[in-house]
């Protein structure tokens, strides 16, 4: 009899452990889970500081010619965008003053704040991004996130040191999307993308007199209409769209920027309201 | 252990029950066990062999639900590609009230264990606890959607208990008829995964407001959209609301707008909830329905509805050669926007009150007065009874028939011995008096309808009257039960007495008098090479179709239609030939006896080579208001054809105007 309790004591010890853990308070779960997570997240940040360093070491190899050249290149772009910035503060106040005059609600204010990319999720890399910011930059779920190239997507966890960010080629984020020059709002909702190949999204409620094809297409932009994101910001590129049988609408394909594949940083934008 | 063994044979009789190899009762036993089996096994292969599609369908019937989507209805555009009638989205968000079963049981758990502690002893019944689970949750869902559009809306428990009851696989509709904003609002902060979903249903869309309102017609709510040749016929069926041609175009042609419904079968447990696992079973979508391209000319029919105004009238402009009718302007009319989702009591009241649901031009029978004129004239002409190079009277400004005195309303003086194309132009009453008394009444009933004006035109619409009247002595003696008098002789040669005809009929006849024919077929639906109408010729000699067209033109050139001539309505190189009456109707209207007048306007244009025809009836409102067929429906009917003329005349690329919008 001893021998055959030793024997079945493994399965009794599993048994008691799924009973306890059936038993014990969702609180004490969450608290748990969220522990993981915090407990975890250093060795992914951990990482990318090994590899901002080994970026570092990698820069320091080349000539000074080399980095006198880039610097110059550098101060030129820096010019060019200080002019953008001053034509922008001037358009700024421009469309404050209409919409004073109009008495337009006015959009959203927000705050960026830049962030390293720490780890892509593998097993869908091009849908989750973990950014080296969290809790002690009062990033918010939910909030916006953005690179020189268009929208990458919204927060959907905040950590205490990190944020976890569903990108926009995931079915879980919908955005309420223009077609440039366009004013009615459309439908984009990330589509149901293959792990290695390139990202796309899906447009629904599409009007019957906008066009597009893979040789024409139309940029896709964001409205601003929807409170989130902040007007004009790149989606994709509408790369088809077809009538429904319906009649009423047309739904579209979108592709993705491939960059998001390859992001190092990114700019998430808090709404000031939120603060 | 063999003598042992032996020893119990032996002695089985006593000390064991010994079994016997065969006993006749345990074998009838067998039989009946045999046969039951195969009783059993029979009935099983017959339940389940032949029975087998029966039984399929109770399941099927028992556990699957058919929801029915109604199609768009088609567009309804004009002759040159305008848009008269389309769709527009209406975006709502909804909540699928079958993906909360688990919810709604959590909350009547609460509710009810709520009761239980505070020891209430008025605790509702269970039907009222699920009542007030289905609206906690819902109204949770809807504080949600509150939050984010920044509204304050409540639950409504009895439509949610109805729609519970009656439609549990629809989703129930939260806030319909978002504006855009709300919409992209939703669209971003609404959880993707969630039973609060956005939701696009369609409703008609009239850009140009009030316009040939009650030609194109209106829709109302269809509660039994039916979906053909779909596998769930005989499935539970829930159906989504489509709409219904009512009136006009939308009626008469609702077959070919409707569309194709489509649908879904979904699987559902004992309690009606969708299994969670869920694609349908089968889908189709719903096809949107055919488009009409009518033969209206939007631009045309808004110039006829802007002249016509505030007045109550009718204005008909039709394709000579093919009969396709241009303008069908009706007024007063209703504002076909306003039946958008639904029109509300108080806009319906408004039009009854205003009687803008008829459409003058088709339901409404009235005396043509003068414009019969051209009627009787070629009576006369094609019997010899009529000459146009003799006079037949003298026009002293009245006459005595029988025992009464008819007066030449259109003398202001005496006309004298004219001609007949002189008695078209200046409408002399005297003159047409004597042609009837020579015609007789039976003969001019006779070419009425010769005309067709004794009937209806057929035209493509509900609701044409069938009131139109052409009469003669029988008709009198039938009907009224009375002799037929000379003077009723006198009062139909100039389209008065019991003579009842309507504007669309006047506007063929004036179309086949253009064409020199007897029948004109109105058409509203338009064809790109439509063929000419071809019916039996008048039978008037040349000279007797120049002395006829010359009367209608000198009409226009120095007769009652003259104010036409004013630059305002002249059009460049363009020949008029027309007609112009004013008839009388007796009324009792705020305890006064009366006449109100009729104000008719016949023409087509060229002469020489007719293209449209263009009939106006305007009716007076107010006893003794002087209203003419010349001075009042003559310039509509010169806008029309001035507008007809410049269209025409516009390069191709600018032949349609820009939509007329209404606020």
């Amino acid at each position: 009899m001893p021998k055959r309790f030793d024997q079945a004591r493994p399965f009794l010890t599993l048994g008691l452990l799924v009973a306890a853990w059936l038993i014990i308070p969702t609180v004490f779960k969450v608290f748990t889970r969220a522990s993981f997570f915090e407990l975890t997240a250093p060795i992914g940040v951990a990482a990318s500081y090994a590899r901002d360093l080994q970026e570092f070491w990698t820069l320091r190899l080349h000539s000074n010619s080399e980095l006198i050249e880039a610097g110059r290149d550098l101060a030129r772009l820096n010019a060019s965008y200080d002019l953008a910035v001053q034509q922008n503060t001037e358009m700024q106040g421009e469309i404050a003053r209409l919409e004073g005059i109009l008495r337009l609600p006015s959009y959203t204010g927000f705050r960026s704040e830049h962030a390293r990319v720490v780890r892509r999720d593998f097993s869908g890399w091009w849908q989750r991004l973990t950014i080296r910011k969290g809790k002690n930059y009062n990033l918010v779920v939910g909030a916006p996130v953005v690179f020189s190239g268009g929208v990458v997507g919204r927060i959907s966890e905040v950590f205490a040191y990190t944020a976890t960010v569903d990108l926009i080629s995931s079915q879980t984020v919908r955005l309420a999307a223009v077609v440039e020059g366009d004013t009615r709002p459309i439908s984009y909702q990330g589509g149901l993308n293959p792990t290695f190949g390139s990202a796309g999204g899906v447009l629904e409620f599409v009007p019957l007199d906008i066009f597009a094809s893979a040789n024409s297409t139309k940029r896709l932009v964001t409205s601003g209409l929807g409170g989130v994101f902040p007007p004009g910001l790149t989606i994709g590129a509408v790369i088809k769209v077809e009538p429904s049988t319906d009649g009423l609408f047309k739904s579209g394909e979108v592709k993705i920027d491939d960059r998001l594949a390859a992001l190092t940083e990114v700019t998430v934008l808090i709404p000031i309201s939120s603060q | 252990m063999a003598a042992n063994e032996n020893s119990l044979a032996d002695h089985s009789g006593k000390l064991f029950e010994s079994h016997k190899g065969y006993d006749p009762r345990i074998v009838f036993f067998y039989f009946v066990t045999a046969g039951l089996l195969l009783l059993l096994a029979g009935g099983l292969a017959y339940e389940q062999l032949f029975k087998s599609e029966i039984h399929n369908e109770k399941e099927r019937t028992q556990n699957q639900r058919l929801i029915i989507v109604p199609a768009p209805r088609g567009n309804i555009y004009d002759r040159h590609g305008q848009l008269l009638v389309g769709n527009r989205p209406r975006f709502a968000v909804v909540l699928n009230l079958d993906e909360l079963r688990a919810k709604f049981r959590t909350e009547f758990i609460r509710i009810h264990g709520n009761y239980r502690e505070t020891g209430d002893k008025d605790i509702p019944t269970a039907d009222q606890l699920w009542s007030l689970a289905r609206v906690s949750v819902v109204q949770a869902y809807l504080e949600q959607v509150n939050a984010i559009l920044g509204r304050d809306l409540k639950v409504d428990p009895k439509r949610l208990g109805n729609h519970f009851a009656r439609e549990l696989l629809l989703p129930y509709p939260l806030i319909e008829d978002l504006p855009p904003a709300d919409y992209a609002k939703l669209i971003e902060r609404l959880p993707v995964v969630s039973p609060l979903q956005l939701y696009t249903t369609n409703t008609r869309e009239y850009p140009f407001g009030s316009a040939a309102s009650q030609t194109l017609g209106y829709v109302g709510i269809n509660e039994n959209v039916e979906s053909e040749n779909f596998a769930g016929a005989k499935l539970k069926t829930f159906k989504m609301r489509g709409s219904i041609g009512r009136d006009g175009l939308e009626l008469k042609f609702d077959n070919t707008l409707q569309g194709e419904a489509g649908g879904s079968i979904f699987r559902v447990d004992p309690a009606g909830y969708r299994l969670r696992e869920t694609k349908p079973i089968e889908s189709r979508l719903p096809v949107q329905g055919k488009n009409i391209v009518t033969s209206l000319d939007i631009d045309l029919q808004l110039a006829a509805e802007q002249a016509i105004g505030d007045q109550t009238g009718a204005a008909v402009a039709i394709d000579i050669k093919t009969g396709e009718v241009l303008v069908l302007a009706s007024k007063p009319d209703y504002d076909l926007s306003k039946f958008t989702p639904r029109l509300s009591h108080e806009d319906a009241a408004d039009i009854s009150a205003r009687g803008a649901w008829t459409n003058i031009a088709i339901g409404g029978a009235f005396p043509p007065g003068s414009t019969f004129k051209i009627l009787t004239s070629i009576a006369g002409l094609r019997r010899g009874l009529l000459d146009p190079t003799q006079p037949i009277a003298d026009c002293q400004g009245y006459v005595r028939i029988g025992n009464k005195t008819f007066v030449c309303d259109n003398g202001r003086g005496r006309h004298g011995e004219v001609l007949m194309a002189e008695a078209i132009a200046h409408s002399c009453d005297i003159y047409y008096f004597a042609a009837g008394r020579l015609i007789t009444p039976q003969l001019l009933a006779e070419e009425g309808r010769r005309f067709h004006l004794h009937q209806r035109t057929g035209i493509e619409l509900p609701n044409e009257t069938g009131r139109m009247i052409m009469p003669d002595p029988a008709y009198k003696e039938r009907v009224i039960g009375e002799k037929w008098f000379p003077g009723d002789t006198a009062n139909m040669s100039i389209g008065q007495g019991y003579v009842l005809v309507t504007p669309l009929e006047m506007a063929c006849f004036a179309a086949s008098v253009a064409r020199n024919e007897v029948f004109t077929k109105p058409t509203l639906i338009h064809h790109d090479n439509a063929p000419v109408q071809r019916t039996e010729s008048i039978g008037l000699t040349p000279s007797q179709r120049a002395a006829l067209i010359e009367g209608m033109v000198g009409t226009i050139d120095h007769g009652t239609g003259s104010a036409l001539n004013i630059p305002m309505f002249k059009i460049p190189g363009v020949r008029i030939a027309g007609k112009t009456g004013t008839a009388q109707k007796e009324i009792t209207k705020d305890g006064k006896t009366g006449n109100i007048n009729f104000a008719w306007f016949l023409c087509f244009a060229p002469a020489d080579n007719p293209e449209i025809a263009v009939v106006v009836m305007l009716e007076g409102d107010t006893i003794g208001e002087t209203f003419g067929g010349g001075r009042n429906s003559g310039p509509i009917a010169a806008t029309v054809l001035k507008k007809y003329f410049e269209k025409k005349n516009r390069p191709a690329d600018q032949k349609i105007t820009t939509p007329f919008k209404t606020d």
